[in-house]
């Protein structure tokens, strides 16, 4: 079956399991955490394809991806329930003879080429779930056709002492990749890998084939593949990406990431660059005669009797009287009773918290962010999680 | 479910100058989010009808851009599904509709093709959460060529002129229909809604071609009130009657109460459905005051807002004080302004240090588009 081409296919890595966000991602996969009042985390690369018109995508998914698979549905949420392309789930498959668990991230695409050749792709455009930002990858896109690039790597300026915690590129002055490194402890440069590759498809698969016929590879991109392409002297190219972008992969960056939204340089979820999310049909949020609300974020169909302050509260989310919820995320469904104080914690969804009680400590400097995990019901000070 | 919905969309048109003027009854802004079609759409969805078929005659661009495809109310299905039938020539019979029967006629194909045994008719003025479901089982018990749909409650002079008011002999059948009485006290009154079986209304309609009639109030219920069996169906719950400004003013008020709100968007039966607008959580800034409002998203709040309900993308300046008003959506209040008992149509736009003041018995009322 050869479908209508594509010139490109985007490829979104969602099977990880984020392990770094603790309680957070115990039951789901790290794209589908919530994020900023009314999103998830996958959102953003699937709004930034769909507004960059790209409009085939495979989500490969392999850790617990029941929240993921019902939440993209078919896809309709962010346009793309299409008549030729759309969204297609792609969890690991038995064949004959034959079943393996993706090993990494260059393996679930190795295991997935059929898919992509079904559309007959001149590019492949790989990204990962696990970043809030806003690109236009065509114009990424553009830029790995002008250079007539077999790869090229979006890149970030990070600041230096950072720096050793990602991938490091060097590139000349025409933007020719010189070197990288996976997390270097002397790192040459502060340009960062953002984990969005743009391959020319014959050249991937080429190297994905490669890559796994090497019994001593860990079928990596940043480990494996992309230092193989390097080494072998293919054309790869940096693409420096200058905005808003977060990676959300611990507790604490994804709290300050959620704070971002309350801060006017932050990222600005209003403009013409929509983020598109499915979410529950709600009413307006009610502000009672007793509640106040300040320098928050709050999403439909939560009920607010008590005080909010630098907080993002998500839908259906109800805070009780005398309740006060200080430098907080309190995702959907959450339902806090009467006289209860909240501070600098990450709520999941669906907990049940109780009257008179004290969550998390206020922010000072060797304070730690407080978890409660999804589903859990809390009616004494005792067995919280922090 | 085994039945066809038919909403009316704009029926009281005339009733509602200000708010109608751009836009069809069923298109007009109600609570925060929703437009008043939302309500019986929701009522037929949620009591499982999927094929609904919406009749209009004129302004109906928002309406249109409202429904769209339908699949915000599940009603984009390959059998089934939401149609919308502005007005249809058939032979000399050509213009807008007069009354729900004229409209009835020229959908007259749509309605022998379909399969379903009942349709439910239903217009776009009144919110209530009644599930069809237990309607056309009662329609059944009763045998009934009519159910019609009532509730009891106070009416006054001036809102009694645009009811329908039924009386019923013992046993409950409808023994008297007075259309749009000037009258007062508790009454039985009309939700605008009413079951019946698919035949019987195509041998109304063919009834109504043969002697002109255009009229279902007069020339069908009040009419043959004695040779047809009109029962009628008692709903008890929230109910509001959008007929005038103020009409909506105070029923939209009422939403401000937390078990009002709830009753309606948290029913068994089910949620209000509504367009999708992918609008943004909305942002409290530092300064914000907001108390007992109802406050959809999208906004962003920088100035004090009480006993009001925001729309969708309305921005609130720093400190514009906005009480006892309704801000539809994407409105902008500057800085400074001050606002009571203001209803703002869509787009309005009010300028730094305004000041605008109507009264709770007497609503201002600002225009789409406006400048302040």
């Amino acid at each position: 079956m050869k479908l209508i081409k594509k010139e490109c296919v985007v490829m979104l890595l969602a099977g990880g399991q984020g392990s770094r966000l603790g309680a957070l991602t115990t039951k789901i996969a790290k794209p589908s955490v919530p994020f900023g009042g009314k999103y998830r985390i996958i959102d953003f690369p699937l709004s930034n394809c769909v507004n960059s018109n790209l409009d085939t995508i495979g989500v490969l998914t392999q850790y617990q991806p029941l929240t993921l698979n019902s939440y993209i549905g078919d896809g309709k949420s962010w346009d793309l329930d299409r008549m030729h392309g759309g969204i297609q789930i792609l969890p690991p498959y038995q064949r004959v003879g034959d079943s393996e668990w993706y090993s990494g991230t260059a393996n679930a695409i190795y295991q997935n080429m059929n898919f992509i050749d079904l559309y007959s792709p001149e590019y492949v455009l790989i990204l990962s779930g696990d970043h809030i930002y806003k690109m236009d990858y065509s114009l990424m896109i553009n830029y790995h056709k002008e250079k007539d690039a077999d790869c090229t790597i979006s890149v970030i300026e990070v600041p230096m002492e950072e720096a050793s915690r990602f991938g490091i590129l060097s590139s000349d002055e025409d933007g020719r990749i010189t070197d990288f490194e996976e997390k270097p402890e002397n790192p040459k440069s502060n340009q960062a890998s953002m984990g969005i590759y743009v391959f020319k498809w014959d050249k991937l698969k080429k190297y994905l084939e490669i890559d796994e016929n090497n019994p001593h590879s860990t079928n990596d991109f940043g480990k494996d593949v992309i230092p193989l392409m390097l080494k072998s002297n293919e054309k790869m190219y940096a693409y420096k990406f200058k905005g808003y972008w977060k990676d959300v992969g611990t507790i604490d960056s994804l709290w300050q990431a959620n704070m971002d939204l309350l801060d006017k340089d932050g990222l600005d979820l209003s403009d013409d660059w929509v983020i598109y999310s499915r979410h529950a049909e709600k009413p307006p949020h009610y502000i009672s005669k007793e509640a106040l609300v300040k320098n928050s974020i709050i999403s439909e169909g939560a009920v607010i009797f008590g005080t909010v302050e630098n907080s993002i509260i998500f839908s259906g989310v109800t805070v009780g009287k005398n309740s006060y919820v200080k430098d907080s995320v309190i995702m959907a469904d959450v339902e806090i009773k009467e006289n209860t104080v909240i501070n600098y914690a990450i709520i999941d969804e669906m907990v049940k918290i109780g009257s008179n009680l004290q969550i998390g400590e206020p922010i000072g400097d060797k304070s730690k962010i407080t978890v409660i995990p999804r589903e859990s019901v809390i009616n004494s000070n005792e067995g919280v999680i922090i | 479910m085994n039945a066809l919905g038919i909403i009316f969309s704009d029926i009281q048109d005339w009733n509602m100058t200000e708010l109608a003027s751009h836009r069809s009854v069923a298109a007009i802004p109600f609570g925060g989010r929703y437009r008043l079609i939302d309500f019986p759409l929701s009522n037929m969805v949620n009591s499982g009808i999927n094929k609904v078929c919406v009749i209009t005659k004129s302004n109906y661009r928002s309406l249109m851009e409202h429904i769209g495809s339908g699949k915000d109310w599940d009603l984009s299905r390959k059998k089934g599904g939401i149609l919308i039938f502005p007005p249809y020539a058939v032979g000399d019979n050509h213009g807008l509709y007069q009354g729900r029967l004229d409209a009835l006629k020229r959908v007259l194909d749509y309605i022998v093709n379909s399969k379903e045994k009942y349709v439910v008719l239903s217009d776009c003025d009144m919110i209530y959460d009644i599930d069809y479901r237990k309607v056309i089982k009662y329609h059944e018990e009763k045998n009934s060529d009519i159910t019609a749909l009532y509730t009891k409650t106070g009416i006054n002079k001036s809102n009694s002129v645009h009811k329908i008011l039924y009386k019923f002999d013992e046993e409950g059948r409808v023994s008297d229909v007075l259309v749009y009485p000037i009258t007062e006290g508790t009454h039985n009154i009309g939700l605008n809604s009413w079951v019946m079986n698919k035949e019987f209304l195509e041998a109304l309609i063919y009834d109504a071609i043969a002697r002109n009639y255009k009229d279902f109030s007069y020339d069908v219920l009040a009419a043959r009130v004695r040779s047809l069996r009109i029962y009628g169906y008692e709903y008890k719950g929230f109910f509001a009657h959008i007929d005038s400004l103020q009409s909506y003013y105070d029923n939209s008020m009422k939403l401000l109460n937390i078990e009002t709100l709830q009753s309606i968007f948290y029913s068994k039966t089910g949620p209000i459905y509504t367009k999708r607008k992918d609008s943004t959580p909305t942002k409290y800034c530092k300064e914000a005051v907001v108390k007992n409002s109802l406050i959809a998203s999208g906004c962003i709040i920088e100035g004090t807002v009480e006993n009001s309900i925001i729309f969708r993308g309305v921005k609130i300046g720093k400190n514009a004080v906005v009480k006892n008003s309704i801000i539809m959506q994407h409105s902008t209040i500057g800085e400074n302004a001050q606002l009571n008992s203001i209803i703002t149509d869509t787009y309005a736009y009010v300028n730094n240090d305004r000041v605008l003041l109507g009264y709770a018995n007497c609503p201002f009322f600002i225009k789409k588009n406006s400048i302040v």
